[in-house]
């Protein structure tokens, strides 16, 4: 496992966290293809979810995307279909940390405002919100602040599906063909996508009325992508897991910010929560996984026996990659810069990341397989 | 009819060793397993031949065979000793079948399982007291060369001890039996119980005491069972399934056939001291599984704690504690034998049975999840839980032996809960928590990113724990199989200190 020491060398160095080899490269560009075909899904749903299920007390038929006919309702019953829960689990950690603009925006007078008016127009013709309102006042600017972070996640996944699946082209396509490759695609999308606007309006009866305007100035990847790899990346929530945590022994940090459960940290070994592993993610990206991929898993020891604890492996090589690229795009400063100043900026960033990773699952960086 | 279930493993294991020219291992294991196939199903015709309702002995056999010495070739099955029989029969084609990977002499490896296997069919079928002793020691040498042979790194300390502790035990039975003759004056060494009027109180407790002490050390009870330990954790698994499931039955067989069967009277006056002495076996065994970290030492203690329980039963002697201690030594037959297979596989995978090293092994994907959950019904099973084996004949030994020991009886209580801790720490150690077949580094980072490689387990390696299993589940639910089988036996059994006592003071028989 790479110390702190050396993850700072190899970031300001511009080389790859993971080790290049090619069993890593099909590992990652696979298991980001099924990656994308399943945030696809959830991208869809969420938007599906802050637009459709408005401020609905009973979001029964959430995860349905409009399709109310009784075969998608079998199947769904039957749970023939995506773990929409861990998309939500996902915007619940990112609510619950929030961090960034888009945490700033919700905490403001403007968003405060919109919220009024909001609800001020819904309760007029709905009974139970009417009554619900005036005895908790906060409820429905609460569910309106979740509405509007589960539209930015979706938002923010529809970018990265996107991205995901242009990147498995690319490489069927020859035109990445090594880790170093794969980090400056992501890199180079994510830089392309940084200052696309995240905005979202609802429809209540037949006026339109904006929750994150276009004049809050959020944008994709200060406002979203960072707060979303802070929350679901780094800090994570410390339940649901392997391991259970005694908050009242003091084994969870009482600081929200030294949080160290997300998905870097996550041990693969299953149990079916969305927590420490997010093994809802790996059994989606079990059903959507390529076929070269699956082959490659059954020829491993336990053949298709464990197949989602070998992608939760690949999975976060994958995010120790997509990491590498937001940090790769991100420094303040150019890496060849030669101010003695800006060396130092980039340097005291490359070390606040890495004295984060460094105790991450960073032993899948150059494990052999 | 009955001669043939001693034919089969014997003539079997001569023509196995006498076999001209090489044969493959694959091949003498398909051998040996048809042959075992055979076995099981005589002994389902022998089965189908019994007649439940009736108390004596059955299908006899019978012919002189050293007249002058008094051995007699008189064979017989009775309610006690069919299950025991069909016992044997589906125990050793399990440990048949649960042996793979012979790195060497396959051919002496089986022949020995099926002579095993015969000797075990004659003794509990042996009508003669000479001829039961001869297949009683023809089982020894067998076992003593698959321990020290086919063992593990300190087999020769264990096969060894092994040896002595039940050589003595041979000593002592044929001590009581010879002395039995010479005292009484009859020399044909039938098996018939004997009167105050025929032998003294004081030579009978002798006797007895000869007999108890041989028979302890075969079940085996405390003191008398550090041999045991030692042996089940350096034989193989099949070797532990066979000396668990079958070989201990001949002590608590020879318990009630010989110690109550030939000394009613004296047992009745020793009862209340035998019942303490069982007390003290459960206790121990359980309090001694507690401390022990080595799985197959635990599952071997747990047998010294529930041997207890069949001399607690034969001590008080009623109709439905004779019974429970038909129905504990086939539970516990079935259920040790199937725990020492799970131990088995558990080995086999993670190279270590240490229970302060392994964690976690029920991880539905990288663990052993399936041998997980039949470890979990062995134990459940082991601890009396009702709807499986170990209850009905924990409830039929305790509840037929409350009237006439009532502390005995709830010591053995306390130690049949001490199961439940002994065991349950072994399931949280081995099967709950983050996976792990390495010691703890005490850094709950580094644990948390060990990678565990455990081999998957096939579902041939499983099927013989399974249909244990079932087994166990099924004796639970629908016990009146067994129960109507050896009822009538047992019941004769319990009647005869009242019935010997009544014919030795001229009152009526009853």
């Amino acid at each position: 496992m790479p110390s702190s020491d050396a993850l700072v060398e190899s970031l300001l160095a511009g080389r790859t966290l993971l080790a290049d080899t090619p069993d890593h490269l099909l590992q990652v560009l696979d298991v980001l293809e099924s990656y994308g075909d399943v945030l696809d899904a959830y991208s869809i749903n969420l938007i599906y979810q802050a637009e459709k299920q408005f401020l609905n007390p009973f979001p029964v038929f959430r995860f349905l995307d409009g399709d109310h006919s009784p075969a998608k309702i079998w199947r769904h019953l039957l749970h023939d279909r995506i773990n929409f829960e861990y998309a939500e689990y996902c915007q619940k950690a990112m609510l619950w940390h929030g961090t960034g603009g888009l945490d700033a925006y919700l905490d403001s007078e403007a968003f405060a405002a919109n919220c009024a008016r909001i609800v001020a127009r819904k309760t007029r013709r709905d009974l139970l919100l009417g009554v619900l309102n005036p005895l908790f006042p906060q409820f429905l600017g609460e569910l309106i602040r979740s509405a509007a972070t589960t539209h930015a996640l979706g938002q923010f996944w529809r970018v990265m599906s996107d991205l995901f699946l242009d990147l498995a082209r690319a490489g069927r396509d020859g035109r990445v063909d090594s880790i170093a490759a794969v980090v400056t695609f992501i890199r180079d999308g994510l830089v392309a996508a940084a200052g696309a606007p995240i905005t979202y309006a609802v429809e209540i009866g037949d006026e339109r009325f904006w929750v994150l305007p276009p004049e809050a100035g959020l944008t994709f990847l200060a406002d979203v992508a960072v707060p979303y790899v802070e929350a679901v990346f780094l800090r994570g929530t410390p339940f649901l897991g392997t391991v259970s945590f005694n908050a009242q022994a003091q084994q969870i940090s009482p600081d929200q910010a030294r949080f160290a459960y997300g998905a870097l940290y996550a041990d693969p070994l299953p149990t079916m929560g969305s927590g420490i592993p997010p093994s809802l993610l790996m059994q989606d990206m079990y059903r959507h996984l390529p076929e070269r991929l699956r082959r490659w898993y059954e020829g491993g020891l336990r053949g298709a026996g464990d197949m989602r604890v070998k992608i939760c492996m690949s999975f976060q090589k994958a995010m120790f990659c997509v990491t590498n690229a937001a940090i790769a795009g991100t420094f303040p400063h150019p890496l060849d810069s030669s101010d003695p100043r800006e060396r130092a900026a980039n340097r005291a960033y490359a070390a606040a990341w890495a004295a984060r990773l460094c105790v991450a699952r960073t032993d899948c960086l150059d494990a052999p397989d | 009819m009955l001669s043939a279930l001693l034919l089969i493993p014997f003539a079997g294991a001569l023509g196995l060793l006498c076999w001209p020219g090489e044969l493959a291992t694959e091949r003498i294991r398909r051998a040996a397993l048809a042959l075992l196939v055979l076995q099981l199903l005589w002994s389902l015709r022998v089965l189908l031949a019994f007649d439940p309702a009736d108390a004596g002995l059955q299908l006899q056999e019978s012919f002189a065979w050293v007249e002058s010495l008094g051995l007699d070739y008189r064979l017989g099955v009775d309610g006690l000793a069919m299950p025991l029989v069909l016992i044997n029969a589906a125990l050793t084609l399990v440990s048949g079948i649960c042996t793979r990977d012979l790195s060497q002499r396959p051919r002496l490896y089986f022949a020995l399982l099926l002579v095993i296997s015969g000797a075990v069919n004659g003794a509990f079928m042996a009508r003669n007291l000479l001829l039961f002793f001869l297949f009683y020691e023809l089982e020894l040498i067998p076992l003593w060369l698959l321990i020290s042979i086919w063992g593990g790194a300190n087999r020769s300390y264990a096969a060894t001890k092994f040896l002595i502790f039940t050589a003595v035990s041979g000593v002592l039975i044929l001590g009581a039996f010879l002395g039995l003759a010479l005292f009484t004056g009859q020399v044909d060494f039938s098996i018939t119980p004997v009167t105050t009027s025929q032998l003294g109180m004081g030579t009978q407790l002798v006797l007895l005491g000869a007999l108890l002490i041989g028979f302890a050390i075969k079940i085996p009870l405390v003191p008398f069972h550090t041999w045991l330990p030692d042996a089940h954790t350096e034989a193989s698994t099949p070797v532990s399934v066979l000396l668990a499931g079958v070989l201990l039955k001949l002590g608590t067989y020879g318990l009630l056939r010989f110690c109550l069967g030939l000394f009613p009277e004296a047992w009745a006056l020793l009862s209340p001291a035998l019942a303490v002495w069982a007390a003290v076996s459960v206790l121990y065994g359980s309090l001694a599984a507690i401390a022990q970290r080595d799985m197959k030492r635990m599952v071997a203690y747990s047998s010294v704690g529930h041997m207890g329980y069949i001399l607690l039963a034969a001590a008080a002697a009623s109709p439905v504690s004779m019974l429970g201690a038909v129905f504990q030594m086939v539970s516990h037959g079935l259920i040790s034998a199937l725990l020492f297979l799970l131990v088995g596989v558990v080995y086999r995978k993670t190279r270590t049975r240490d229970l302060e090293v392994l964690r976690g092994l029920l991880n539905p994907e990288r663990g052993l999840p399936f041998t997980g959950t039949l470890m979990i019904l062995g134990v459940m099973a082991s601890a009396g839980m009702p709807g499986m084996a170990g209850f009905i004949s924990e409830f039929l030994v305790f509840r037929g032996s409350m009237a006439a020991f009532p502390l005995a009886t709830v010591l053995c209580m306390v130690g049949s809960g001490l199961t439940a801790v002994y065991f349950l720490l072994l399931v949280n150690r081995a099967f709950f928590g983050r996976l792990a077949v390495t010691p703890s580094s005490g850094d709950a980072l580094a644990d948390s990113r060990l990678e565990v490689r455990l081999p998957p387990v096939a579902l041939r390696e499983t099927l013989p724990a399974t249909a244990l299993a079932s087994a166990v589940v099924g004796l639970g639910l629908l016990p009146w199989g067994l129960g109507r089988l050896s009822e009538q036996a047992t019941s004769a059994m319990a009647r005869l200190p009242a019935l010997v006592a009544a014919l030795q003071g001229g009152g009526p028989l009853s």
